[in-house]
């Protein structure tokens, strides 16, 4: 199949590059003073959670435009983008507390960021559980696009809840109204780590599609 | 390093090995899958 091999493809160049973004982070990006190299972890855990949070958008939007159109290739399209957002969602979960464990002492902390971070992801795995138990091949697409869309509305609450509540978890330094607050060579690195989880986002969700589509072929979907 | 900034390099190491193993097995996962299923479907060995 020709997305599988475009999607491996790009897969397989984006993790050469993020190699490249780890040898720059750790390398060439200044060390943040008052957090130490620790800060750096913010290279992979800001990138992975905002396509985190676009993979679920995208999952809402493909649910609102299934409901309607009943395409089934938005259906693969959004169970392959809630698939991708978890294992980002799990970068996230995986490396926010290890850089919290430096800043704040602690592993974690149920403040308002964290927790909707954790709600988000917690349902994008029922999600994931959603579609594996409903066998039926007509209500499946159906009962997985309503949650799509829950899962989408979750995520505004998590992008604004630094505002929204009083919590542990710094304001945003890049996406917000005013300028980026970071030095060049701090966004230059970001955002080279984003381009690459964007690439790693495309190239897994072309896989995942074209993994849906065997299944279906096969009897399995 | 600069006197005064945190000794925290070992945390930093563990996020990225962290972020590493699960990109790394996602993408194995999938490779599997595809492959797995590539075969029961009768597409062209190989893929993907």
């Amino acid at each position: 199949m020709k997305l599988a091999r475009v999607g491996f493809a790009i897969t397989v160049v984006s993790f050469v590059l993020l190699a490249g973004v780890y040898v720059r982070a750790f390398a060439f990006t200044p060390i943040e003073a008052a957090q130490g190299p620790a800060q750096k972890i913010f290279y992979i855990h800001m990138p992975a959670a905002v396509w985190t949070e676009i993979a679920v958008i995208l999952l809402g939007i493909a649910g609102i435009f299934f409901l309607f159109l009943k395409d089934k290739r938005l259906d693969r399209f959004a169970e392959a983008s809630a698939e991708v957002g978890t294992a980002l969602g799990a970068v996230v979960l995986g490396t926010g507390p290890i850089w919290g464990k430096t800043v704040w002492g602690t592993w974690w902390a149920w403040e308002p960021r964290l927790t909707l971070f954790l709600l988000l992801f917690l349902l994008l795995v029922g999600y994931l559980i959603l579609r594996g138990a409903v066998t039926d091949d007509v209500l499946r697409p159906r009962y997985a696009a309503v949650l799509g869309i829950c899962c989408m509305i979750v995520v505004p609450f998590v992008h604004l809840s630094v505002y929204m509540f009083r919590g542990l978890h710094p304001d945003p330094v890049v996406i917000k109204p005013s300028r980026p607050s970071l030095p060049p060579e701090m966004l230059l690195t970001l955002g080279l780590s984003f381009a690459v989880f964007t690439l790693l986002y495309i190239g897994f969700v072309a896989q995942r599609v074209a993994l849906a589509r065997l299944r279906e072929e096969s009897g399995h979907a | 390093m600069p006197e005064g900034v945190p000794q925290n390099a070992g945390y930093m190491v563990a996020a990225y090995v962290v972020a590493s193993v699960l990109l790394v097995s996602y993408a194995v996962s999938l490779f599997l899958r595809l492959r797995k299923f590539s075969r029961g479907s009768g597409a062209p060995p190989g893929l993907p």
